[in-house]
């Protein structure tokens, strides 16, 4: 046989390997927040499709979006929308970002377990994260110094607290910065004077979640948007999401995928 | 040097930290390149006949940047970069450059993604700014001298809603980063830029950015006649890049325009460079993360008055990068990149000066670029 022949089959074989190779592998990347979300949700899937592997890591949104621009992740999972800047950045990198909206949540506002204050307003929220208010008893509670935790700044869930709950201003210099909601939740649950804000599908029973402005966030005010730090977690993928891709996002955002999302604590889409 | 590279470091680490920022960010990259040039020089003295022969080998740290990012508010970051560079030039074989020192606010204007940079900052002129050294040499905006990399000033960088793309104004000294004594051009117009780029579907991306910028302080002297050094410059780029799978392919075009005093307008010139840079990214083809890399440039300065200066080359790239030890977000620590690079100026279009020294040279290029990133607090 003409070498040349063997060379282009050889070369069609690895394409078409390569590509059956890659169709099989999903890699998920991204927000800490919609972590368990996408976690429990591929077990679910994978189970039903034992021919495809989804790994999935943290980091935080931007990690994810950085990810998804670089090409190493098929899927950003973030706890935000992504900004313009991030948008331009992917889209000149022949990257198409295209959101899918995966589950509701509501950033709740956390204290330990044997705080009395049951009720905060936004801007007692903002007068504590910016340091003004530093006892519990300029807010109706015990005497007791208040310890802001806060999450990192790559975090998407500070990001929307940030544009929700702070308006934009600095946290107190004295907060402590965490790089999880499972972190931000140990701490509080471990502080007698802390507060902390994390997604629904992390609160325990060491935490105690206060309202906002006089609102519980809870399945009803989440979805019908009076809870104040109500959001909308997401899944970006390049382009529309196709083949095994889009049947496993298809998946999430059927009812099937859908009570996952609501056992793992997070509120339904609809 | 060593005490003043010292006392940076430290100030790197404190300043910061004295002003209380809210978060504090440490990143540096290192490139040590072995460097091979065969050029072609004069076979004999009679000064007409060449022949090729080996007239660089030397290992080098090429550069080295440190840098600290500091985020004071969600609305004001400032961030500082020094450049340090090994030379056997310099008594003590290091260089020390303040690259980057700037503060962003992102506040102070009411445009939604807009930002306000004041300080030593990027020049947003052509590929400049945004080039990451995918290829071992210079952005050509930079390697044929049409605008500095980094400069003084004040500029608003925004982005357009929606991801259709970027913009930039700005006002610079028009000094650059790096000149110092003899070598300023006693400047003082300021210059100015305007930049966009517009990305209407992902993987196109169109822009242009024009620039004026001056040189030799006034037009007029003091006993009012001219200046027959005072010039002014207005420099033009076009930019295309279009990505899509694993090509990604750059076109830039660049025009420069340097006016005289009207008494000394037979100095007048322009000069112009074409640029083209493939990017073929493996990873998705074979698994690794292999990058072809080419480029094709053409700079013609050859209506250069100066007849000693005038010259047209035509270089060509070829490259190959292999990323290793990526971090979450799929960015290298570890870059080896192999370049080979062929200079070659046209004999008949080019000045005395090639003779003198700018004569067609084959380059290999070797280079490890390690980086490394951390959030201290």
């Amino acid at each position: 046989m003409n070498k040349k022949y063997i060379i282009v089959a050889l070369i069609l074989l690895l394409a078409i390997s390569f590509a059956v190779a890659k169709s099989r592998k999903i890699t998920c990347s991204g927000s800490t927040t919609v972590l368990p979300i996408a976690q429990a949700t591929a077990e679910a899937y994978m189970d039903k499709h034992p021919d495809v592997n989804i790994s999935i890591r943290g980091g935080g949104s931007g990690v994810g979006i950085a990810a998804l621009q670089n090409g190493s992740a098929d899927i950003a999972n973030s706890s935000r929308v992504m900004k313009a800047k991030e948008i331009s950045q992917a889209k000149s990198k022949g990257i198409n970002p295209t959101p899918y909206a995966v589950a509701l949540d509501g950033i709740a506002i956390v204290v330990h377990k044997s705080n009395s204050v049951a009720n905060l307003s936004i801007a007692q929220i903002r007068d504590i994260y910016n340091g003004k208010i530093k006892n519990w008893s300029e807010v109706g509670g015990p005497k007791l110094p208040i310890v802001v935790i806060s999450r990192d700044v790559a975090s998407g869930t500070f990001e929307v607290f940030n544009e929700k709950a702070l308006g934009g201003s600095k946290v107190v210099s004295s907060a402590q910065l965490l790089a999880s909601n499972n972190a931000v939740a140990s701490t509080v649950g471990s502080t007698p004077g802390g507060i902390g804000y994390i997604g629904l599908g992390y609160l325990t029973e060491e935490i105690k979640t206060v309202k906002v402005n006089s609102i519980t966030p809870n399945t009803k005010t989440v979805q019908d948007g009076s809870y104040p730090l109500a959001r909308k977690l997401y899944m970006y993928t390049n382009g529309k999401a196709k083949g095994d891709l889009g049947s496993y996002i298809a998946f999430i955002q059927s009812d099937a995928g859908q009570k996952i999302v609501v056992e793992q604590g997070f509120i339904a889409l609809k | 040097m060593k005490k003043l590279l010292l006392a940076t470091l430290v100030g790197l680490f404190l300043l910061p930290a004295l002003l209380g920022a809210l978060e504090l960010k440490i990143s540096g990259e290192m490139w040590n390149r072995w460097t091979l040039e065969q050029g072609k020089v004069f076979a004999d003295t009679s000064l007409t006949a060449y022949k090729k022969e080996i007239t660089k080998n030397f290992f080098s740290l090429e550069r080295g940047y440190v840098g600290m990012e500091a985020k004071f508010s969600q609305s004001m970051k400032g961030r500082f970069t020094v450049d340090i560079f090994s030379s056997d030039i310099l008594k003590d074989g290091a260089g020390l450059k303040l690259k980057y020192a700037y503060l962003d606010f992102s506040n102070l204007i009411p445009i939604p993604d807009l930002t306000t940079t004041v300080g030593l900052q990027k020049v947003y002129f052509g590929s400049i700014y945004d080039w990451s050294y995918n290829l071992i040499g210079k952005a050509p905006t930079d390697e044929y001298k049409y605008a500095n990399s980094a400069d003084y000033g004040i500029s608003l960088n925004g982005y357009l809603p929606g991801g259709w793309g970027e913009y930039q104004l700005g006002m610079y000294n028009g000094e650059g980063y790096k000149n110092y004594g003899s070598n300023l051009k006693d400047n003082i117009d300021p210059a100015f830029l305007a930049n966009l780029r517009i990305v209407p579907t992902a993987g196109l991306t169109i822009g242009g950015s024009v620039m004026t910028n001056g040189s030799e302080r006034k037009l007029k002297l003091a006993d009012a006649t001219e200046n027959s050094s005072y010039n002014t410059q207005l420099l033009a780029d076009g930019i295309l890049r279009a990505a899509f799978g694993p090509l990604d392919i750059w076109a830039e075009y660049l025009y420069k325009d340097i006016s005289y005093a009207p008494n000394f307008s037979a100095k007048d010139y322009s000069a112009t460079c074409f640029s083209v840079f493939p990017t073929l990214k493996l990873k998705s083809l074979i698994g690794a993360d292999i990058d072809l890399q080419g480029r094709y440039d053409r700079s013609d300065e050859t209506r250069m008055p100066d007849s000693k200066k005038k010259n047209l080359l035509n270089a060509w790239t070829g490259g190959l990068n292999f990323n290793f030890m990526a971090d979450d977000s799929g960015s290298p620590a570890l870059q080896a990149q192999l370049n080979y690079v062929r200079k070659d100026y046209d004999e008949d279009a080019s000045g005395t000066d090639y003779a003198n020294g700018k004569k067609d040279t084959d380059t290999v290029m070797l280079q490890l670029k390690w980086r490394f990133a951390s959030t201290i607090y």
